[in-house]
């Protein structure tokens, strides 16, 4: 008996040695992994004389909010945060009016070609989006629709929309159908009971599936490249990346720029970090 | 006699729903992927096409640029999915101890922060860190591994480039790994624990035989979907090295748009994306033949 009483207390020393270390490492490494974040904040804040120093200084000795005030002071900047912003709402709003749509097709009926239809929306996640490119090149420039902001919202759905599709399906399959059923018999139309009952029940599908969908086409790099030749129809990503070759060494403004680029998913996430958890997670997981 | 309207009942009521999005994606994937079939087997600068037959493909598997891309990519990808999975199978074990619940999301959702950032604006932190006189060398300096007169320029070194792009996306992209793994771990059945600590199993047996087996399903998937967005990638390459110094970083997706889109070559463009399609397609094939068992 005596025995089985260390034993237990020992390993319960153990467990408690355990965990100390956890806590140790998981401090350890939100340091590390918050130190190019960290870097990011601080050049924003200081002169860019102060950025290459050897040894470096981890604060800034002269505060300074000239980054900020330059982007804050220029138009043509200024208009790139907009068309970012009004882009990816775009895009939002379509691929979960679209994607609703599609998922209740492929969750409530029984047809041919469903697990056809299926195949094909996760096969698309999995394209390689630079052989897009320069067929979509081509094709908007036929239509008039090279170097404008239309043509992104379009090819950003080849990403987005299939992701909406399969996260709502899987979410409203495991929804009872009787419930739309019986606001059916109640005397609701087909689209009525969707919307009374189906779309209200899933918000948390919906505001997940919104909020991955809309950090999808807030990142987005290449197509923006390839497709959008002029100041005013930029977005975020790609005036970044123009700016590293016109401000050079500015490195103050850069950083500023790339705080604010970051700031509106950031924000984002601190309040809603569950759904986008969700919509992040159910990418590899829309079975 | 049912009629053509009762007997496709289903059919048409599915449809009314699934057309638009249906129609979107196949104008926007299908068609493109038959044209660049098609332009694989052309001379094309877009204005002028000229058939080659297989000429992109034949000087294609002799150009030695495009080799060295491939194997690149593939090493870029390699490493990137292995320390991804090693960095977030770790973290997500230390997150599911017994932990107060508090610091547990907290440390979670600040874990999770990198992969928010577009690869583009990581891609420039990183750029800033790296610089000969960047932070990066400060710090190794500060810590005494680099003497003050030799710093290195971490992204103009061929040897280093790669290595440098690959850190990055590891620092940007490890989270999923993280949080998917701590789904998985919560998932566990803790029945099992116990049996095991009855039956006297020590921590690591109960991680080889309880643990891995158990999370075996969500790594693989995880570990083929990260292996297909990190061989497709453009971002992070484009960004911090443009491929270079001297092709040293680059990759299948920046070679296919420099071919294309800065030297005009897009029927030799063509036939490498063409080529990049149909690896992909074999993994892909592998992942949704697993999907499609649990739809």
């Amino acid at each position: 008996m005596p025995m089985v009483i260390s034993g237990r207390l020992g390993q319960r020393g153990r467990e408690r040695l355990l965990n100390t270390a956890a806590y140790a490492l998981l401090i350890l490494a939100i340091l590390i992994v918050f130190f190019p974040l960290a870097w990011m904040l601080s050049v924003s804040f200081r002169p860019n004389i102060e950025v290459m120093q050897m040894p470096p200084e981890w604060l800034p000795q002269i505060f300074t909010l000239d980054g900020y005030k330059k982007i804050f002071t220029t138009p043509r900047y200024l208009v790139v945060f907009l068309n970012t912003m009004v882009i990816s709402l775009v895009v939002t709003l379509l691929s979960l009016v679209l994607g609703a749509m599609a998922a209740y097709a492929l969750a409530r009926f029984n047809f041919a070609g469903q697990r056809a239809v299926l195949m094909f929306l996760i096969t698309t996640q999995m394209f390689p989006l630079v052989l897009l490119c320069i067929p979509y090149f081509r094709i908007f420039i036929t239509f008039g629709l090279y170097d404008t902001r239309t043509s992104l919202v379009i090819v950003y759905l080849t990403f987005t929309l299939p992701f909406c599709i399969l996260m709502l399906r899987s979410y409203f399959i495991n929804i009872p159908r009787d419930i739309e059923e019986a606001a059916m018999v109640d005397g609701c139309s087909r689209l009525g009971a969707i919307f009374r009952t189906l779309v209200p029940i899933s918000y948390p599908a919906f505001v997940g599936a919104g909020l991955y969908t809309f950090l999808l086409a807030w990142n987005e790099f290449l197509f923006a490249v390839v497709l959008i030749e002029s100041w005013e129809n930029r977005v975020l990503t790609m005036a970044i990346y123009s700016l590293m070759a016109e401000f050079v060494t500015d490195w103050n403004a850069m950083m500023a720029f790339s705080v604010l680029a970051s700031l509106p998913l950031v924000v984002a996430f601190i309040f809603l970090q569950r759904y986008m958890v969700q919509g992040m997670t159910a990418g590899a997981l829309t079975s | 006699m049912l009629t053509f309207k009762q007997k496709y009942r289903e059919e048409l009521l599915a449809l009314s729903f699934l057309w638009p999005a249906l129609l979107i994606l196949v104008a926007l994937l299908v068609y493109p992927l038959g044209d660049v079939v098609r332009l694989s087997f052309y001379d094309s600068n877009l204005q002028r096409e000229v058939w080659v037959g297989l000429g992109n493909y034949v000087a294609l598997f002799n150009d030695p640029l495009f080799w060295k891309a491939f194997i690149q990519t593939v090493v870029f990808t390699f490493f990137s999915v292995v320390l991804h999975l090693v960095i977030g199978l770790a973290l997500a074990l230390l997150l599911n101890m017994h932990l107060n619940a508090t610091f547990r999301s907290l440390a979670r959702g600040l874990l999770i922060v990198p992969w928010l950032l577009a690869p583009t604006v990581a891609g420039m932190i990183w750029v800033l860190m790296l610089q000969p006189f960047g932070v990066f060398n400060g710090l190794l300096v500060s810590l005494g591994f680099l003497d003050p007169n030799g710093t290195i320029s971490w992204l103009g070194d061929p040897s280093t480039a790669l290595g440098s792009v690959t850190a990055m996306n590891v620092w940007r992209a490890f989270p999923f790994f993280m949080v998917m793994l701590l789904a998985g771990l919560q998932a566990i059945p803790k029945q099992l624990y116990e049996a095991a600590e009855i039956d006297g199993a020590t921590l690591w047996e109960q991680f080889w035989h309880i643990t891995l087996p158990q999370l075996r399903g969500v790594m693989t998937t995880i570990v083929l979907l990260d292996s297909i967005w990190t061989f497709r990638a453009f971002d992070p390459v484009y960004v911090m090295t443009g491929g270079g110094p001297a092709h040293s970083s680059e990759v299948l997706a920046t070679a296919i748009y420099f071919d294309g889109f800065q030297k005009l070559k897009f029927g030799y463009a063509s036939a490498q994306a063409v080529v990049m399609f149909v690896v992909l397609f074999i993994v892909s094939a592998i992942y949704v033949r697993r999907t499609m068992r649990n739809v």
